[in-house]
């Protein structure tokens, strides 16, 4: 049987990846011969314009979708594999918390949908990391938007898996939230070395958060740029303010203005 | 009555009735001052009995009546347990393998749409004496109704909760028990709540096929010896149950689940998986299909159990009696004549019913202290059987046209009417605001915001009420009429026409399905315009 736990990190290859949806009569192409690597322990952040096809390429690699052509290698293993030995976890921008469940509820579930023994001590020093003390108790209907996404993040992380994948995770939230959630919950990650792949609409929050931000073009996404963010961890909020920063900001903006004239507009 | 509904969740009975203390007092205690004052006025006429007369008949018949309930109560149990039992399997099939889903769903209709008038007869046949036509007509009466709102509960959750099963390599029986199973609870719950008075009028109908003792029998003798304190007494013991178990398994769903359901419990039907047999082309061969498996399940049923030819009519037998055989012109004159009848009292009463119900909901809104006094009243109403109204309209109202027209209308008005003030309650509080910054007077309102809000709600009703019209109008052509397919189906029954009795049974059954499914093209039509969200669920 597989070892479950510690999932090492992995490397993430896509190769010639495509994905059509719709049947004959109106496809929909939605990524068109990607070819991408995801370095194993660091972190890579995906935008481009809405509908572009970035959640697409996440859902391929969690195994959701089967692509049209080409294939993922997750650390030489398939998605499914992956999958069913807990080796990835996904955060959802709507946080995706069952309501009948308690927020540790929700954050044991993953350990259990894992086949991981229950391990009560794990959820709660996590709740603990995730500054959800005094809250573990509560449903989602009882948390504010910002604490049901830190929750969402510790159900990703209770498993420990090597590769995280964050499609919008803060994107439903508000501004002071989404910065309050970027400055605490990353350092959780990254502190485990995970491979992460986050799909943002915040070019700020792509920097802030990656080692590398690759930009797509409108649908069917390609890649149009791959940038590379070379600031020292841990970052905290003032690297916002360095002019170093706001040139990468500027840099990868650029690269998404000409992505399409819609590609800004979440900004 | 009305308890073949499935509407959308109400709001809490009894908070219902706290909220509306004031018009309570309106909306209850001063009707049971008019009905004592009107059966005073009466007395002698073999219409009305007072609640004093209800309350003595009563007392001076505890140990009858309260026997009685028990043995249906007793009946009407088992049937629900079995009904809702069959529900779950029925729906844990659709959600597994989602491919028969479309075919389970028609079969399932069908059997919903089985006239319980010829149904019973046929069942007393096959049991004997005994619970038994009782107990399979409860459950065949409650299943439907439960079935639909829960494979609505097992689809509504969001997709991403799927995912994230799937993220962990984990497939659809997971799903099943870990989201789906207690997503569903508040709409398996509600859909209790319908099945427990519809299971209460599956026993009473049995008992009306010749059981020995149970509320059924008391209604019967009642009736046929126009003893006017025992019908309404035995109708005020049956409305007080089924509202009691409406009412307590509201309170059941309360405690157990986090929110009650936002969604329709009866959404349009809809073309879901294998969508390759979409729109008129898909409808007539799923129609094929399901006629083909209709048949064998029908003849394979009656072969495989060796049921005795005399009684038990195979598709070649009804083929005969109806197109092929001797005689035949006249076996159809004498079926399409009593049906047209039943037609005759069934169109008129189910269009009655939709446009009071929608029509009352619509004045409610508009002139909203209506609300306290009639909501609470018509929540409870809803749920009591229509054989125990029947008779009273009956008294009331004759043995002709008006009163069978009258008792389809009342079947469907109540659940009507609670639905669309559920719907009209459903108009999107941003869309209220717009017309609020207008000024927009209540009428515009009305016409521009809240009907639209209000169609899924009228047409969920309005489909579910095909059935019903038809359960009423040949529930009184029995009872009461002596006219129409029901009375025909009851003669039959008793004369051991079992050609002529199954031959009604195939040719409601059809008529109520076709009714159905006419009716779900029409929603699909208007709500893909004016709620076209109903429809992508």
């Amino acid at each position: 049987m597989p070892d479950r736990a510690h999932s090492a990190p992995p490397e993430v290859i896509c190769q010639g990846l495509s994905k059509t949806f719709g049947g004959a009569g109106r496809p929909v192409e939605a990524l068109a011969s990607v070819d991408l690597t995801f370095a194993a322990g660091r972190t890579t952040a995906l935008v481009g314009p809405s509908g572009c096809g970035k959640s697409t390429l996440l859902r391929l690699v969690a195994g959701l979708e089967e692509p049209s052509e080409g294939e993922v290698r997750i650390g030489g293993e398939t998605p499914r594999q992956v999958c069913e030995r807990a080796g990835l976890a996904m955060a959802f921008q709507d946080a995706s918390l069952l309501p009948w469940r308690t927020a540790r509820g929700n954050i044991a579930l993953a350990r259990t949908l894992a086949r991981l023994p229950e391990d009560n001590a794990a959820v709660d020093r996590l709740i603990g990391l995730v500054g959800l003390d005094g809250f573990a108790d509560r449903r989602p209907a009882e948390l504010s938007g910002g604490m049901r996404q830190r929750v969402a993040i510790a159900r990703c992380l209770v498993a420990e898996p090597g590769l995280l994948l964050l499609d919008e995770p803060f994107g439903a939230v508000d501004e002071l939230t989404r910065a309050r959630l970027n400055e605490d919950l990353p350092a959780l990650w990254e502190a485990r070395g995970t491979t992460t792949i986050l799909v943002t609409h915040s070019v700020s929050e792509a920097v802030l958060l990656a080692d590398r931000v690759i930009v797509f073009s409108a649908r069917p996404a390609s890649v149009i740029a791959d940038i590379a963010v070379p600031f020292d961890r841990p970052r905290d909020r003032g690297l916002r303010r360095r002019e170093a920063f706001r040139d990468l900001t500027d840099e990868v903006s650029a690269a998404l203005s000409a992505a399409g004239p819609d590609a800004l507009a979440a900004e | 009555m009305g308890s073949r509904f499935l509407l959308t969740w109400t709001k809490p009975f009894p908070a219902a009735l706290g909220a509306a203390f004031p018009g309570l007092a309106l909306g209850v205690l001063l009707p049971l001052l008019l009905w004592e004052g009107l059966a005073r006025a009466t007395a002698g006429s073999f219409i009305l009995a007072g609640p004093s007369e209800i309350v003595a008949h009563l007392w001076a018949n505890f140990g009858l009546m309260s026997r009685a309930l028990g043995i249906t109560l007793h009946a009407a149990a088992l049937g629900f347990l079995y009904g809702n039992l069959a529900a779950v399997v029925l729906a844990v099939i659709c959600v597994l393998l989602p491919r028969a889903e479309r075919m389970v769903s028609a079969l399932a209709l069908l059997c919903f749409c089985l006239p319980l008038v010829a149904t019973g007869p046929i069942l007393r046949v096959l049991y004997g004496t005994g619970t038994g036509p009782q107990v399979t007509l409860a459950a065949l009466s409650v299943y439907y109704t439960t079935f639909l709102p829960l494979m609505v509960g097992l689809r509504a959750a969001p997709a991403s909760w799927f995912d994230l099963v799937r993220t962990y390599g984990r497939g659809r029986l997971t799903e099943l028990w870990r989201v789906r199973s207690r997503a569903a609870l508040p709409y398996f719950i509600a859909g209790l709540q319908i099945a427990a008075p519809a299971a209460f009028l599956g026993a009473l109908v049995g008992e009306f096929t010749g059981a020995e003792r149970g509320m059924g029998v008391l209604v019967i003798r009642a009736m046929r010896s126009l003893d006017v304190p025992a019908t309404w007494a035995l109708a005020t013991v049956a409305s007080a149950v089924a509202m009691i178990a409406y009412a307590g398994l509201g309170w059941l769903g309360r405690r157990l689940t986090v929110a009650p359901p936002a969604m329709l419990l009866a959404p349009p039907p809809q073309a879901q998986a294998g969508g390759r047999w979409r729109g008129p082309v898909g409808a007539v061969v799923l129609g094929g299909a399901v006629t083909l498996v209709v048949l064998a399940l029908w003849w394979g049923a009656m072969e495989g159990f060796g049921l005795n030819r005399f009684f038990a009519k195979r598709p070649g037998d009804v083929w005969h009696f109806l197109i092929a055989g001797e005689g035949t012109a006249a076996n159809r004159a004498v079926l399409f004549a009593a049906f047209g009848q039943t037609l005759g009292f069934t169109v008129p009463g189910y269009f009655a019913g939709l446009a009071l119900g929608a029509g009352l909901a619509a004045a409610i809104v508009v002139f909203p202290g209506l609300a306290t006094s009639v909501l609470p009243v018509a929540v409870a109403l809803r749920s009591v059987p229509i054989v125990t109204t029947a008779p009273l309209i009956v008294l009331a109202l004759g043995r002709g046209a008006t009163g069978t027209v009258t008792i389809v209308a009342v079947m469907i008005f109540f659940p009507t009417l609670v639905a669309c003030l559920q719907g009209l309650r459903q108009t999107p509080g941003q869309v209220m605001d717009v017309f609020d910054s207008y000024a927009a007077g209540r009428w515009q309102r009305l016409i521009f915001a809240q009907i639209p809000a209000m169609l899924p709600a009228f047409f969920a009703s309005a489909r579910m009420a095909v059935p019903a019209a038809f359960l009423a109008a040949t529930t009184a052509e029995w009872l009461a009429t002596g006219t129409g397919i029901g009375s025909l189906m009851a003669l039959t029954a008793s004369t051991s026409g079992y050609d002529m009795l199954w031959s009604a049974i195939v040719l409601l059954s059809v008529t109520a399905s076709l009714g159905y499914v006419a009716v779900g093209w029409v929603e699909r039509a208007v709500l893909s315009v004016y709620a076209s969200e109903q429809l992508a669920r």
